[in-house]
């Protein structure tokens, strides 16, 4: 699995990202960091104990990380349930944070194929 | 409404009339009668007191005869003489104080003469019984003359002639005597009197009568009055003598009122009956009443007046309250069918790019598969959204300027970046409609201004937009600027926009609601163009928040114009000092007041410029320059020129220069297109339109000697940032890493702040200027970038308020750059983090800073 199928599987922008950083090593480097990236984990966490404050911050971090890895479909819902915790709890955002959930395992599977791979190979 | 009110008032003013008529009259006629019973009252009482007193003077003088009588009694004693003696000096006595005749009177009623005429009683029985009960008593009686006379009884025991029994010595005095001294006779009385008996006969009568019972006298003269007849008066008088009351009451008399008081005598079965003619009276009180009756028309006339004025006026003011509300409530109606028709059109406007981009979302679905489709669609999309956010700002303005929230931030702008944005943006849209697109400058003394940049921007735009929109292909768009002395002081200068177009103009009609919210022009010309038509208010709504005033000139077919004059306070600006070396210069250009301004323009920053207004002009001009061996140093060249273009020019010129010396294209186009022919016929390189000082300082500076080819050429190239210090405030461990990655390459000393507080702190702790700026995420856990910004702005050492600080945000909202600028930040990049952006930003903020 190359990076660039990678980016097709979790819905992401391949040109925009190597058009932007310098190298495709970065990228690869980057997309592995994003599995330890602490921001989903403080999302489901924070709305578990309705601190929707944290939870609009934390929502809000991932959609900064998925513009600059062009993660354009979690960015897309992540940026929707920004807009819908904004100011505070909102109907809508149930639904959302579903959508955010699915897209996020679905990115970070799409990953965890690319580093498996890359272990074998 | 308004006949229902005019109704009403009508209505009311006649009842108001009626009733105070009504009121008025019914005083009148009451202050009659009470005037009328008053003087009944007063009468009754004069007439009381009148006969209380005719009735005293009587007694009094029956009182002084009867003690005469006495007297004469009492002077002889009954038995001491003898009866001639006795006789004699009875005469003598009684003759000597008046009386007419004197008589013994028996027991049974008969008279023995001492002297004068035999008489007779009248009526002898009540006189009779009160003599021989001993008291005193007068009556009537007649004596052998015919003669009415007194009679005044006095008991005494005398011997009698025939040796009757004597019972009282009677003395006569003729009527006349208790006339006068009543005064019963007074010609200028206002009352008269009558004495009358218990029957009505008269004892005195006033006058000469025919009637000899006053009852009589009554019956024959006594008009009916109030119900009572004549009989009534007579039984009731009758019944008073009987019962020895005083009796008063009116009688008519000749169509005159009489008043009559009727009262019994002392000494006798006489009554005093006292008339009282109103005549005079009469007169006063009707005098009375008639003036009453003057007096109460008169003050009702003069009400009635008063009334009908302020009704009048009040009428007035009513009917023009009602045609104001009328007025208002057309407004109402007028501005509630304005609003209706617009949501109408904004929903079927709306409507229109949202079933395109749910038609596209739903094609694009369909065939997910097929990139090529799916592009397209995504493209369409775009392009709606982008429509439908348009519309949609429109009215978000507008309920802004309608609940008055929008305000303006002043800010120091340029206007010369003003300008060329403005023509960069429309630049694009100019060139699909294939239309001329010019803009001129002329007289600009001060470039830097304080204005709200955002809404400046946003009138302009609207301007271009509408004129783009309503001109067909092939029309010619012209955006002039010029400023002058502002009459509102040296601090401001006066600065006029005009915006020209060729378009398919508005109707007269139109142009005087052009201003309007919600109005659009609704023919057939216009139906296809999409709009709020919000624009215009907007912009008049700007334009007067910035005490600016707006005018259009118009014709159908033939174009509009737009002119905007706005006072604007001049920047305080540190210029670069703008200074050119000594060049000579020429400017080609067919306006010759684009030349004119450009040579001023330039002669102000050192150089010495010719113009020409064609291309063969100018090769004219260049060739003799060359001869002379004083070459131009640079020739700007306009690329639309007549007959020759500036290309073709520019080939020619090149042709005859050296290669150093450049050959600038003069153009408010998108030179992109044209660049590659321009080069190959020679062009240097381009200045874009319009010409500001500052544009043709830096469009200059680089070619200002091989010396600064360096300075100019690194510019162009990669910007080195080694050595600078920047403070980077990121939570996210990842985007700290690409930042740093990326940023890096730049040469940047970047120091990590995980949050706003250890952003403060670092800062706090750093020397001063060890940072040259700060990089600031927004959403940070302990303390936000707005917190964090404040919070450096407000520390006290010198180089809080200078450092360069810039948000780097997901979001890219304009309330979120609003927000930061507000909170101190200079300015605002949204992720993903472009490392060109940043860099032009740092550069830009680097060198202001040094």
């Amino acid at each position: 699995m190359s990076l660039k199928e990678c980016y097709a599987a979790l819905g992401g922008d391949y040109e925009d990202v190597t058009h932007r950083l310098p190298s495709e090593k970065m990228v690869r480097k980057f997309v592995f960091k994003f599995l330890n990236d602490p921001s989903y984990a403080l999302l489901e966490s924070s709305l578990e104990a309705k601190n929707y404050e944290e939870a609009f911050r934390a929502a809000h971090t991932i959609k900064g990380v998925c513009q600059n890895l062009s993660f354009s479909r979690l960015f897309a819902s992540s940026n929707a349930l920004t807009e819908a915790l904004r100011g505070g709890w909102t109907p809508e955002a149930e639904g959302l944070v579903q959508q955010v959930t699915a897209d996020y395992q679905a990115t970070v599977s799409a990953i965890r194929a690319l580093q498996e791979e890359e272990g074998e190979g | 409404m308004r006949n229902k009110t005019i109704r009403f008032l009508m209505v009311s003013l006649i009842l108001l009339l009626l009733l105070c008529v009504t009121i008025f009259s019914f005083l009148a006629t009451y202050m009659n009668e009470t005037g009328m019973n008053t003087i009944t009252e007063v009468g009754t009482i004069y007439m009381s007191g009148m006969s209380d007193q005719i009735c005293r003077h009587f007694e009094t003088t029956i009182s002084l005869r009867l003690s005469q009588m006495e007297a004469l009694i009492d002077t002889l004693s009954s038995g001491s003489a003898d009866e001639e003696t006795l006789r004699e000096e009875l005469r003598y006595n009684a003759t000597a104080r008046g009386f007419d005749a004197l008589a013994f009177y028996s027991r049974d009623g008969q008279f023995d003469m001492i002297y004068g005429d035999p008489m007779s009683v009248t009526d002898p029985e009540p006189f009779l019984k009160t003599l021989n009960d001993g008291a005193v008593k007068i009556a009537v009686g007649s004596n052998t003359r015919g003669e009415k006379i007194v009679l005044l009884g006095i008991s005494a025991d005398y011997p009698m002639k025939n040796g009757a029994e004597c019972t009282a010595l009677v003395a006569s005095l003729p009527i006349e005597y208790i006339r006068q001294t009543l005064s019963l006779d007074e010609p200028n009385a206002l009352i008269y009197s009558h004495i009358i008996r218990w029957d009505g006969s008269f004892v005195i009568r006033s006058e000469e009568m025919e009637w000899s019972s006053y009852f009589d006298r009554i019956r024959e003269i006594a008009e009916p009055l109030d119900g009572m007849q004549a009989e009534t008066y007579v039984s009731e008088l009758s019944a008073a003598i009987k019962s020895q009351e005083d009796y008063s009451t009116i009688l008519q008399v000749d169509g005159e009122r009489q008043h009559l008081y009727c009262t019994s005598l002392p000494y006798s079965e006489w009554y005093l009956v006292t008339i009282l003619p109103y005549g005079a009276l009469n007169e006063a009180v009707k005098n009375m009443s008639v003036r009453w009756v003057a007096l109460a028309v008169g003050s009702c006339s003069v009400i009635l007046l008063v009334l009908i004025a302020i009704f009048f006026k009040y009428f007035q003011m009513t009917r023009q309250q009602i045609k104001i509300l009328e007025e208002t409530q057309k407004e109402a109606i007028h501005a509630n069918k304005a609003k209706s028709e617009f949501l109408s059109n904004m929903s079927h406007d709306i409507r229109t790019p949202m079933n395109a981009i749910v038609g596209m979302t739903a094609i694009a679905t369909a065939n997910i598969d097929n990139k090529q489709q799916v592009q397209n669609c995504l493209r369409k999309i775009s392009l709606s959204s982008k429509h439908l956010l348009g519309l949609i700002n429109d009215v978000l303005d507008m309920s802004k300027i309608e609940s008055g929230k929008m305000t303006l931030s002043m800010d120091q702008v340029s206007l010369r970046e003003v300008m060329d944005s403005i023509v960069s943006i429309v630049q694009p849209q100019v060139k699909v409609k294939q239309q001329t697109f010019d803009v001129f400058i002329h007289d600009i003394t001060e470039e830097h201004v304080l204005c709200d940049s955002v809404r400046l921007n946003q009138v302009l735009l609207n301007f271009l937009s509408n004129a783009i929109k309503f001109t067909p292909e092939g029309g010619a768009i012209q955006v002039s600027l010029q400023e002058e002395a502002s009459p509102k002081g040296e601090d401001f200068v006066r600065i006029h926009i005009h915006v020209k177009d060729s378009g398919i103009g508005m109707s007269q009609e139109f142009q005087e609601k052009i201003f309007e919210s919600f109005s659009r022009e609704d023919s057939s010309r216009v139906h296809k163009t999409e709009g709020t038509g919000l624009g215009m208010a907007i912009t008049k709504y700007i334009i007067d928040a910035m005490g600016g005033s707006i005018f259009v000139h118009s014709e159908q077919g033939k174009g509009t114009e737009f002119h905007v004059v706005l006072d604007l306070e001049r920047a305080e600006v540190a210029e670069v000092d703008m200074v050119l070396p000594d060049w000579n210069m020429l400017v080609v250009d067919d306006d010759q007041l684009l030349c004119e301004t450009t040579a001023s323009a330039l002669a102000s920053i050192g150089v010495k410029a010719d113009w020409a207004l064609d291309g063969e002009t100018a090769v004219k001009m260049v060739t003799d320059r060359h001869r002379k061996r004083q070459d131009y140093h640079i020739i700007l060249l306009d690329w639309k020129l007549p007959d020759m273009d500036g290309i073709r020019t520019a080939r020619i010129l090149r042709e005859q220069l050296a290669d150093n010396i450049p050959i600038l294209l003069i153009s408010a186009y998108d030179w992109s297109e044209i660049e590659e022919e321009a080069r190959a016929a020679g062009v240097s390189g381009f200045i874009s339109k319009p010409l500001f000082k500052s544009t043709l300082f830096y469009g200059l500076k680089q070619y200002a000697g091989e010396e600064k080819e360096t300075e100019a050429q690194s510019s162009r190239q990669k910007i080195d940032f080694t050595g600078r210090h920047v403070l980077l405030a990121e939570d996210n461990d990842l985007n700290w890493e690409i930042a740093e990655e990326l940023l890096s390459d730049l040469g940047l000393d970047l120091e990590w702040a995980e949050d706003g507080q250890i952003c403060l702190e670092k800062f706090q702790r750093s020397p001063v200027g060890f940072y040259d700026a700060i990089l600031m995420d927004l959403r940070m856990p302990r303390m936000t970038g707005y917190e964090a910004t404040q919070a450096i702005r407000a520390l006290d050492r010198s180089d809080a308020v200078h450092i360069p600080i810039i948000a780097m945000t997901a979001d890219a909202f304009s309330e979120d750059v609003k927000r930061c600028l507000d909170c101190g930040m200079n300015a605002h990049v949204s992720k993903p983090i472009d490392v060109n952006e940043i860099a032009r930003l740092l550069e830009k903020f680097l060198a202001a800073h040094k």
